[in-house]
C-alpha cells in the first residue's frame, strides 16, 4: 500500500466518522451536544481538506468551524434554552 | 429506533459505495497523472525567476494568485468583511463602548494559567501564519481568523472585564482596525504614487517590475524572500481581521442586561 492508497483510507474512514457524528448532531435533543458533534465533524472535513492538500483552506477551516462558529451558535443558545422542545 | 438504524445503514452503504466507485478510477486518476493547463500556467507566472516581469516573488503559489493576481477580488472580500464588522458595531453603537456591569472573577487559577500559556501558542501560530503567507500555506486571512481564538478564550476565561481592566479599548481596537484597513489600501498604491512622484509608469497592485514598469516592490529582504507587496498586504490583513473580530466578540460575549438596552422598544423611550 503506497501513500497515495493511505491517504484515500483515511480519506473514506474519516468521512465515515463525519458521517456518524452529523447523525448524532441532528438526532440529540441537547442542543450543547449537537453544537459538540457538529464541531467533531468539522475536525473530520478539515482532516480530509488536509489530505486533499489544502492545507490553506485547513487553516481557515478550523478556527472559523471550531472556534468562531460554536460560539455563535452558544450565545444562541443561552438565549434560547438548551434542550429541544419537540411537538 | 428500527427506522433509524435502516438509515444509518444506507448512509454508510451509500458512502461506501461512493468511495469505492472513486477509488476504484470512477472519476479518472486521482490524483491526475498530469499537469494541468491552468496549474502549469500558474506555476509559469508565480515563481518563475526566467520571466521576471510576470513573477510575482512568493514562492507559495496560492497566495501569490490570491493577493497578486486576483488581488482586485481579495480587496473587495475584504471590503466585505468591513462593511459586516462595520453594520455590527452600529447596531450596538450605544453599548459598544460601555464597560460590562458584571465584573467576574473568571475562572479558577488553573485554567488561569494554562490558558495563558495556549494563548501564547495560538498567538504565536496566528502570527508566523499570517507572516509567511508568502512562503507557506496561509496568510492574512488564515492568520486572523486563528488569532481571534485568543481574545474569545481570554473573555470567557480571566472574566469579561479582562479587556477594559486592560486597557484594550474599544477605541484602541477600531484605531488599530482602521489603520491596517488604510495602510492596505495605500500598500497597493505605493508603487503607482511613487512611479507619479519621480515620473515614472506604474501600476495599482503593483508588485515586481513589468515590461513597460521598471519599479517594483523589494522581493528579498536580507536573503529571504519578501514577496514584495504579498508580505504587507497579508500583514495589514491579518491586523484588520483580528482587531475586527476581537471588536464583534466583546460586544457579543457582555452582559445581557447591556445588550438587551439596544432592543428595548417604544416602551423605553425609543
Amino acid at each position: 500500500m503506497d501513500y497515495v492508497d493511505l491517504a484515500f483510507v483515511l480519506m473514506g474512514s474519516v468521512a465515515l466518522l463525519s458521517v456518524a457524528f452529523t447523525f448524532l448532531a441532528i438526532r440529540t435533543r441537547d442542543l450543547m451536544n449537537a453544537v459538540i458533534f457538529s464541531s467533531v465533524q468539522s475536525i473530520a472535513y478539515a482532516l480530509i481538506y488536509f489530505l486533499l492538500m489544502a492545507p490553506d483552506i485547513v487553516l481557515v477551516y478550523i478556527a472559523v468551524s471550531v472556534g468562531i462558529y460554536p460560539l455563535i451558535l452558544i450565545l444562541l443558545i443561552k438565549k434560547v434554552g438548551r434542550l429541544e422542545v419537540t411537538g | 429506533m428500527l427506522r433509524d438504524a435502516v438509515f444509518t445503514t444506507l448512509l454508510i452503504i451509500v458512502i461506501i459505495a461512493l468511495t469505492y466507485l472513486t477509488y476504484s478510477g470512477g472519476l479518472g486518476d486521482l490524483p491526475p497523472q498530469d499537469i494541468r493547463l491552468i496549474a502549469k500556467n500558474y506555476l509559469n507566472l508565480t515563481y518563475n525567476r526566467d520571466a521576471y516581469w510576470l513573477w510575482t516573488a512568493s514562492p507559495e503559489a496560492v497566495s501569490a494568485i490570491v493577493w497578486d493576481y486576483r488581488g482586485l477580488d481579495t480587496l473587495f472580500e475584504t471590503a466585505v468583511f468591513y462593511g459586516a464588522i462595520l453594520a455590527a458595531l452600529t447596531v450596538f453603537r450605544g453599548v459598544a463602548k460601555l464597560p460590562d456591569t458584571a465584573g467576574s472573577a473568571g475562572l479558577s487559577l488553573v485554567v488561569k494559567r494554562s490558558t495563558a500559556l495556549v494563548t501564547l501558542a495560538i498567538l504565536t501560530v496566528a502570527t508566523s501564519t499570517a507572516l509567511h503567507g508568502h512562503l507557506t500555506p496561509g496568510g492574512g486571512f488564515q492568520g486572523g481568523a486563528i488569532a481571534s481564538i485568543a481574545p474569545l478564550l481570554l473573555l470567557v476565561v480571566f472574566g469579561r472585564r479582562f479587556f477594559t481592566d486592560n486597557r484594550i479599548t474599544y477605541g484602541k481596537l477600531l484605531t488599530l482596525r482602521n489603520i491596517s484597513l488604510s495602510l492596505l489600501g495605500i500598500s497597493t498604491l505605493t508603487i503607482l504614487l511613487y512611479g507619479l512622484l519621480i515620473n515614472a509608469s506604474g501600476y495599482i497592485f503593483q508588485n515586481q517590475a513589468k515590461a513597460t514598469s521598471p519599479l517594483s516592490y523589494p522581493s528579498h529582504i536580507l536573503d529571504v524572500p519578501l514577496g514584495g507587496t504579498i508580505f504587507f498586504l497579508n500583514l495589514f490583513e491579518f491586523l484588520a481581521v483580528t482587531s475586527g473580530f476581537t471588536l464583534v466578540f466583546t460586544i457579543l460575549l457582555s452582559s445581557e442586561e447591556i445588550l438587551s438596552k439596544e432592543f428595548e422598544g417604544e416602551d423605553h423611550g425609543y
